[in-house]
């Protein structure tokens, strides 16, 4: 099966050239590259064999497997399914137990060191990985073995990409990142709570085009979609920069759609596409719809401090300061205290010098 | 309440000035097709333009006398714009949501012609139709 | 550690820890000084025009005769960066909001570009001084080490905080990290290095002052 031509088995399923260009046109434009890029898509992507697809849920929501499979086929998200041999995916697939076990292992051995890994969920190190198994055998067990024979791994949603929510504080299952447990394969991130469905298709676009992972930055976060902040693509950012401001979700400000930076927006420090990519097929995205962004594709954005402060106020309560201040009230009393007893004690043992005491010494 | 109802204006009529510069873009590409064959495309959907400044080019750009219709999962629309050679492109899903949106410079866009492997298996499938109506 | 965890590192525990050393710090030593006392003048005042702890703290705040063309830099300088450092920290909107959250009281800003100005002129004003500072022997012979490290640590919020606003160098998360934890080191060298005369400077001409008039000596 994955030795078809992508184009091929797209013609099979009634897709026509023209809906193929049109779709590597768009995903171009998604991906922000230049509209030549386009037409590289479609003309490498037409000759490329469909890749093998190993999909592995570890401690996780599902939610970022509602994120991609509900932006409905034959989407420009979905038709991405039509471009891979998706092998193993449990949730997805009809098979269970012992059937699907020996569908991941045919999947593994017919694509030795050529198929793709993509992991959603986190991966428990605590009891020795009990807290999140599979047939028996923990996440840790199973990602070790699978990723051996991967060409490349996708650590989709923030969780297999950081640790994610199961890593919040005061982490007990012990939960990890992928780029965690493995060291030796090319990994990328794509962080979210869940990530945008649009790019994973350009993250597997860019496999098929190119043979190789897109560029990535110091997080493994292809740049093309986190390259920019979610604030400075911002259609609210004019009003950022003059100040003006809502207060409340209810105010005129709100009403008058201004930036959301004092209700805890977290734009200015989050680096995702939902700006100019958007949410729901195009429709909104979260500051458009009202609501500040969350930062979920940082590490480590939930514990953060409040969703709803302001960037520029403390994350957390100051627990030290009242301490400190009765500290340094103690401390300077003591010294004043000390200081007084030396000045008394100076009183005490000050001695009249005479002149004779000083002819005294001159002998 | 229905959402129209909810009044919330975001203030994005404003014109940023970068449609100027799309016109100054689709001018070189012009003088380019001209002069070399080759022309270009230009993206609207990469470009930080706001809604008044995308219907400011609309209306610069003008129409012309073509306008063609597709279907290719989900429907495009390709309209000549006021100067020959200058396309307008929209591409919809499958929901009708306006999803990519370019510029083409070309004497004909593209996506219209036909591709050779499709014509020679097109051309299969009318042989064997006259074969089997002779 | 990232640069969002670094920024909640500095928003949460670093600026806890800093707010707790500068008020332990401003706290006892304000004690200890105001609790220092002296002895009591048993001469009777001799009423001088002019000499008082009031005066004083006016009059130091003027050049003496002569002195301003001696060394013009010292005082436009001074005068400039020190104002502009009081615009800043107390009239951009989001400081004032930093202080609303941490004290409950608020007041209007100045517009951001006024802000963006002010900051502008105020490193300027900081680097003459500085410059000034090395150029002539006799500044430079009288500074010590805590002298430079202070300019440095009153330069460095500044100077981040502008570049975090606007967006150069490094990313803003960065930027934005960096000034919140110059800042706070600020705060915790502030009440135990001579910049602690944020706190003491009019409390202490009152008293020349008021020593002085007592002789009858205006100062
Ligand atoms: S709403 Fe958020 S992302 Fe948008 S301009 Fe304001 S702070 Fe930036
Ligand atoms: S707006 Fe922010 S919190 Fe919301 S999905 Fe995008 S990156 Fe995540």
């Amino acid at each position: 099966m994955s030795d078809n031509r992508i184009l091929e088995t797209l013609a099979g399923q009634g897709i026509s050239r023209r809906a193929f260009l049109k779709y590597c046109a768009t995903l171009a434009s998604l991906m922000a590259l230049p509209p030549s890029a386009g037409k590289a898509f479609a003309e490498a992507l037409a000759k490329a064999p469909r890749p093998s697809v190993i999909w592995l849920p570890f401690q996780e929501c599902t939610g970022c497997t509602e994120s991609i499979t509900r932006s409905h086929s034959p989407s420009i998200e979905g038709m991405i399914f039509d471009m891979i041999s998706l092998d193993y995916q449990e949730t997805l697939m009809a098979a269970a137990g012992h059937q699907a076990e020996a569908a991941l292992h045919e999947a593994m051995e017919r694509n030795m060191g050529k198929y793709i890994l993509i992991v959603d969920g986190s991966v428990p190190l605590g009891l020795d990985g009990a807290y999140s198994c599979i047939a028996g055998r923990s996440n840790l067990e199973m990602l070790k073995e699978v990723a051996q024979g991967a060409a490349a791994i996708v650590a989709m949603g923030s969780c297999a990409a950081y640790g994610g929510l199961p890593k919040a504080n005061p982490n007990p299952t012990g939960a990890v990142a992928v780029s965690d447990v493995i060291k030796d394969k090319p990994i990328v991130n794509i962080p979210g709570c869940p990530p945008i469905p649009a790019v994973i298709t350009g993250v597997l676009a860019h496999y098929l085009t190119f043979g190789s992972l897109p560029e990535l930055d110091h997080l493994g976060r292809p740049k093309s979609f986190y390259g920019e902040t979610i604030h400075d693509r911002c259609y609210r950012r004019p009003f950022y920069d003059q100040g003006k401001f809502a207060k409340t979700f209810d105010d005129e400000g709100a009403r008058k759609g201004w930036c959301l930076f004092e209700l805890g927006c977290k734009g200015p420090v989050t680096y995702n596409a939902c700006a100019s990519v958007k949410w729901n097929g195009g429709t909104s995205w979260p500051v458009e719809s009202g609501h500040g962004c969350l930062g979920c594709s940082e590490p480590d954005f939930w514990d953060a401090g409040s969703f709803y402060k302001a960037l520029s106020m403390p994350a957390n309560p100051l627990k030290l300061a009242a301490g400190a201040a009765v500290a340094g009230a103690v401390a300077g009393i003591a010294i004043s205290v000390s200081n007084k007893a030396r000045k008394g004690a100076a009183k005490t043992g000050h001695e009249t010098t005479t002149l004779a005491d000083l002819e005294k010494h001159h002998e | 309440m229905a959402l129209p109802d909810i009044p919330v204006v975001a203030e994005t009529g404003a014109l940023t000035g970068n449609a100027r510069a799309v016109l100054g873009e689709v001018e070189t590409l012009l003088d380019g097709l001209l002069r070399t064959g080759e022309g270009g495309i230009v993206d609207i959907r990469g470009l930080p333009l706001s809604p008044g400044d995308r219907i400011w080019l609309l209306e610069q750009l003008g129409k012309g006398e073509v306008e063609i219709h597709l279907d290719i999962g989900g429907r495009s629309r390709i309209l000549e714009t006021a100067y020959p050679a200058v396309w307008w492109i929209e591409h919809c899903d499958e929901g009708g949501h306006l999803i990519s949106e370019f510029i083409q410079v070309a004497y004909v866009p593209e996506l219209i012609s036909a591709h050779p492997d499709d014509v020679e298996s097109g051309l299969e499938h009318l042989r064997n139709r006259n074969a089997d109506l002779s | 550690m990232n640069e969002l965890q670094f920024l909640t590192w500095v928003r949460g525990t670093g600026l806890d820890i800093a707010v707790a050393i500068f008020l332990l710090g401003v706290i006892w030593r304000l004690v200890e000084i105001y609790s220092l006392g002296r002895k009591k003048d048993l001469a009777a005042p001799r009423h001088t025009p002019g000499a008082s702890g009031w005066h004083t703290i006016v009059r130091r705040s003027v050049p003496p005769p002569g002195m301003f063309k001696q060394s013009p830099v010292t005082y436009v300088g001074g005068y400039v960066f020190h104002i502009g450092l009081a615009l800043i920290v107390f009239f951009f909107a989001p400081h004032i909001k930093l202080i609303e959250g941490l004290l409950g009281i608020s007041w209007p800003g100045l517009p951001s570009q006024i802000i963006d100005l002010v900051t502008v002129v105020t490193l300027a004003a900081m680097v003459v001084v500085l410059v000034d500072r090395i150029k002539k022997p006799v500044k430079r012979f009288l500074s010590t080490f805590e002298d430079w490290f202070t300019w440095a640590v009153t330069f460095l919020p500044v100077l981040t905080g502008w570049l975090a606003v606007q967006h150069l160098l490094l990313p803003y998360t960065t930027m934005l990290a960096l000034h919140i934890l110059s800042v706070e080191v600020l705060l915790v060298v502030l009440p135990f290095t001579k910049l602690f005369h944020a706190f003491t400077v009019f409390g202490s001409r009152w008293y020349n002052g008021a020593v002085n008039g007592h002789k009858g000596v205006p100062v």
